[in-house]
């Protein structure tokens, strides 16, 4: 759907997606949602998920492969 | 001195003076705000990010310009305020932040770098946060040379 600043998109009964402004190829939306749904960009769910992935995949022998790689010490305590 | 019980390192004892506070937490882990810069030099330029209220919480990381030498930072106005860097333009890495990648590691030990939200710390004040780019030009897991060589952008 095609939407000009001051238009909104309702989604539901209890969210409301408008758009402020458009200039310089980007778009400034205002969004009125219920405390308990969370409203964030893209980016930040895909590096909540890339942290969650980095930090759970490391494990001792990972580190050592990794440090093997790049041809340095593995700094991890014996 | 306090100490953190480590998978990695074992008990790290450390200075008071040397946690780096990340008032926003990283995304994901918006709780942890107390961190350490675990840096043992035969092991650089790797170093890691490890929590000071977690020890299971770690993360390995490799400076920016090791890894992309044309990298441009593009840090939204409110994450260099919650680093005191909000001089109204971009500080410059190496000088006045550390700009670090998140490493990812696969299962066979193949590592990739999140280049589109690199960890930015001012040490002076001792303090970071995970900077999404707003003009990114790399991805969350952009593959890693795999030499220890210097910059080749010379």
């Amino acid at each position: 759907m095609r939407r000009r600043a001051g238009d909104s998109i309702l989604i539901g009964d209890a969210i409301e997606v408008q758009v402020i402004e458009t200039a310089g190829g980007r778009v400034k939306l205002g969004i009125s949602a219920p405390p308990e749904i969370p409203v964030v960009r893209g980016e930040v769910k895909a590096t909540c998920d890339a942290n969650k992935r980095a930090a759970g995949l490391l494990t001792p022998e990972r580190i050592a492969l990794f440090t093997a790689r790049l041809g340095i010490k593995n700094p991890q305590a014996r | 001195m306090p100490e953190i019980v480590t998978p990695h390192f074992g008990r790290l004892a450390y200075e008071e003076t040397s946690i780096i506070e990340f008032p926003a937490g990283l995304p994901g882990f918006e709780d942890e705000h107390r961190f350490l810069l675990v840096d043992h030099g035969a092991s650089r330029p790797v170093a890691f990010l490890q929590s000071a209220s977690r020890g299971s919480l770690c993360f390995i990381t490799m400076p920016v310009p090791a890894l992309a030498c044309a990298f441009r930072l593009s840090a939204s106005t409110e994450d260099l305020r919650l680093i005191g860097k909000d001089s109204g333009k971009q500080p410059e890495i190496g000088k006045d932040v550390l700009c670090l990648a998140i490493i990812s590691i696969a299962d066979d030990g193949t590592p990739t770098a999140d280049l589109l939200a690199p960890l930015l710390i001012n040490l002076k004040r001792g303090l970071g946060v995970q900077a999404i780019q707003e003009e990114p030009q790399y991805s969350h897991c952009e593959s890693l040379p795999l030499q220890s060589e210097e910059s080749a952008c010379s």
